[in-house]
């Protein structure tokens, strides 16, 4: 998505066609209702997740996360709990550092969680940050969250929507992966060689692998 | 109230696995039959509209809406066959309420709609055999069953040659062989696994799964082969797997005997006293609320276990106090589901330069090796079987690595290790605790809801142990390092394996239905469903289902031929 358009407070319904338009979503397909006031992300939380879904999956050769919209992806994805992300945080997971932003019922507020991480981590305003600072800086948060025996990380689930959202998008399935809908036949044992890319239509290995 | 003036010979109720092949071989024998589907039309072809979407075109890619499903699919979204692209296929637990007992956790998953659930089922297809029929005698749990192997096998070969399953033949006695169309081929790591674990375990055989996916085409039936695809429970136009939509019902609509009525929820069968026996149905329109009945001179009901119950004893009459044709008192108890877990998950080494191209529909089978010949079941006297398979990972694995950037991308580009997946199926005995019942709670038409009462018990959980162990053990005789097994099974329901209710039996004072699947009480009632079923073996039961009512059709055919009908 095209940086700068202007979010629609009112009624997600017109970001939703925005999205839809941008990503290729027939917007007939859009069922969405308003997001609540605590989901509406401000410009700058837009700006914040596209970059942030860019540092994780960069432009290489193939499109990156930011070019085929996975910032937004991510906010929608939030707005209605995919990856249990509406449910409660399990108690002993809420340290004094997620606290502040736990919902009544529970759950948290991963946006502003985010911002409000990325921002201490940069001492200030992390867009002020160069780049590599930038890079670093995530791939810190990263390291701690994803360490075996972590303790819970809000981050976790950040970086799972991130994947979807990248790796379900046409250029993410197709171009940086391969799809391919109707194989046709069942090749059991072929020899793998080195720049085989994997498959984002080998169902079975989305769930389990 | 609104009458179908048409005579009907026959009113099947449930249009899904048993109710497309009771349809068929109603009309087929020349009889005018009435199928009544409470859920909505699915036209074969034209009504899959996921079916070739990416992901990249649905608004949730795939995934699917959690808001939307917390609130309208709070137990089918638990299935694993449950996503954005197969959620058509699946009932709004919103809108189709059930209870449960104190303490039981029973995830029931349906679908309403015409052909029911064989959109959306695993279609694994295997033969019982005696170990199963003889089981129930051996042990003394349950109630004998009143037939043996012998009588099914010809009904099990007519249905493995209409539906289409292919397979491999092994030779096993406690997994006879059927009609099977070639086989599908294990992969190289599977392939490598079997040698190895037979070399150390004779009795333990990796096998292809055995399912109702074509592998040649049936022409003649408008039926292509298997694409590989994968998605089946998105609706195949191929028409490649067994569906009623691809099988029985053009089958049974060909005869031009065959009605179809949908969006009708059947409340109550008709009962009189005087004549013992049904004389039709009534339901209500599920949109309208109208309400409608008809008559026939045989009754089916298909309408999957738990709903057949659920009907009959929602039939109680005054002269049938405890429900239709429950003069035993056993109508609605010793329901079963297999206990599943994932025994072992473990990596595969040394095939690094090994893929695969394809999305083969099925995985592996491991047929029971316990309690055959000899009991050797610590703490369990019936079997279990392991299915699953090896796979070799993609993007997903990023999820739990660390790692951002262009390295971390790089890395998820390639093909992922290879994974084997064992889960074990263990047998559900069947017990007169496990048992439903009607619910004081209604649903919106005011039907009683179905209240549900399931535990696993200590044989199953033993199995289950057992099933671990033996995992790893098999794993480590292939080369594999377990990364994780278990050994508590999941919710009730969750093998969507629920069987029993109405089982068979040898006499009407301890069971509801004859060796005919019918009616002890009520010769012109058959109930030809998972609801007959009088133990639940550890095999994928719909292949038994589909035999046993085509052999209670042709005994209901020959009986109203003969005039005692």
């Amino acid at each position: 998505m095209s940086e700068g358009a202007p979010w629609d407070r009112r009624d997600f319904l017109g970001a939703a066609t925005l999205l839809a338009l941008c990503i290729g979503v027939p917007v007939a397909t859009v069922r969405l209702s308003k997001l609540d006031e605590d989901d509406e992300p401000s410009e700058r939380v837009r700006d914040m997740m596209a970059e942030v879904t860019e540092l994780v999956i960069p432009r290489t050769d193939t499109p990156g996360a930011r070019d085929v919209g996975t910032g937004d992806f991510v906010i929608l994805a939030l707005a209605h709990g995919l990856s249990g992300t509406k449910a409660p945080v399990a108690s002993g997971a809420i340290t004094p550092a997620l606290s502040s932003f736990m919902r009544r019922d529970g759950s948290l507020r991963y946006l502003p969680w985010l911002e409000r991480t990325l921002d201490q981590a940069a001492n200030g305003d992390f867009f002020r940050r160069t780049p590599a600072e930038r890079e670093d800086i995530l791939a810190k948060i990263d390291a701690a969250a994803m360490a075996p025996g972590a303790p819970w990380s809000p981050w976790v689930a950040i970086k799972g929507l991130i994947l979807t959202g990248y790796y379900t998008s046409q250029a993410g399935a197709s171009q940086e992966l391969r799809y391919e809908l109707v194989p046709g036949r069942f090749d059991p044992d072929l020899p793998l060689r080195p720049g085989d890319r994997a498959w984002s239509s080998d169902w079975t290995a989305v769930e389990f692998g | 109230m609104a009458e179908v003036s048409t005579q009907f010979d026959a009113i099947v109720v449930g249009s899904g696995i048993t109710g497309g092949w009771a349809a068929k071989e109603l009309t087929e024998a020349g009889l005018k039959v009435l199928m009544i589907e409470r859920g909505r039309n699915i036209d074969h072809q034209v009504d899959y509209a996921t079916e070739q979407k990416a992901p990249w075109e649905l608004p949730f890619r795939g995934v699917g809406d959690a808001e939307q499903y917390a609130r309208d699919y709070p137990v089918q979204m638990l299935n694993r066959h449950f996503n954005e692209f197969t959620q058509g296929h699946f009932v709004n637990d919103r809108e189709n309420p059930y209870q449960t007992g104190q303490g039981t956790a029973f995830d029931w998953f349906r679908g309403y709609q015409l052909g029911g659930r064989s959109l959306t089922w695993g279609r694994q297809c295997y033969r019982w055999s005696d170990y199963d029929f003889e089981g129930n005698k051996r042990d003394g749990h349950g109630t004998d069953w009143p037939i043996r192997y012998a009588d099914l096998a010809p009904w099990y070969d007519k249905v493995e040659e209409f539906i289409g399953v292919s397979g491999a033949a092994e030779g096993l006695p406690q997994l006879p062989d059927g009609r099977f169309q070639p086989a599908m081929a294990l992969n190289v790591v599977e392939q490598a696994l079997r040698e190895r674990i037979l070399a150390q375990y004779p009795d333990r055989l990796i096998t292809i799964g055995r399912t109702a996916n074509l592998t040649q085409a049936k022409e003649g039936e408008g039926r292509g082969a298997c694409q590989n695809r994968n998605i089946c429970a998105r609706g195949c136009s191929y028409g490649a797997y067994f569906s009623a939509q691809s099988s029985t019902l053009p089958a049974a609509m060909k005869t031009g005997r065959l009605t179809v009525v949908t969006d009708a929820i059947v409340e109550r069968v008709d009962y009189d006293a005087t004549q013992r026996r049904v004389t039709g149905v009534r339901w209500v329109d599920r949109n309208t609320g109208e309400r409608s009945s008809a008559s026939s001179r045989i009754v089916f009901l298909n309408a999957g276990a738990f709903n057949s119950v659920q009907l009959m004893l929602n039939s109680a009459s005054e002269a049938m106090p405890n429900g239709l044709a429950n003069a035993s008192g056993v109508l609605g108890t010793h329901i079963m589901d297999h206990a599943n877990t994932i025994s072992a998950l473990a990596m595969v080494p040394g095939f690094e330069d090994r893929t695969t191209y394809g999305n083969r529909p099925t995985g592996i089978v491991v047929p029971r090796f316990r309690n055959l010949d000899q009991l050797d079941g610590d703490g369990f006297t019936r079997g279990y079987s392991f299915q699953g398979g090896a796979l070799q990972g993609t993007w997903t694995r990023g999820k739990r690595m660390a790692g951002i950037g262009q390295g971390f991308k790089d890395e998820l580009q390639k093909v992922g290790p290879w994974t084997m997946v064992l889960v074990a199926f263990a047998e559900s005995l069947p017990r007169a605790r496990n048992r439903l019942v009607l619910s004081k709670q209604t649903d919106r038409h005011g039907i009683p809801q179905l209240e549900i009462h399931f535990a696993h018990g200590k044989e199953e959980l033993a199995a289950l142990a057992d099933a671990k162990r033996e995992a790893g053990a098999m794993m480590a005789a292939g080369g594999a390092q377990v990364i994780m097994g278990f050994d508590q099974p999941n919710n009730g329901g969750t093998s969507i394996h629920e069987m029993g209710g109405a089982r068979m039996g040898h006499d009407r004072g301890s069971s509801v239905l004859n060796r005919w699947s019918q009616a002890h009480d009520v010769p012109n009632l058959f109930v030809t469903d998972g609801a007959q079923m009088s133990s639940s073996a550890c095999q994928n039961p719909s292949l038994t289902y589909m035999a046993l009512t085509a052999r209670a059709c042709d005994y209901a055919v020959r009986e109203l031929q003969a005039g005692r009908l």
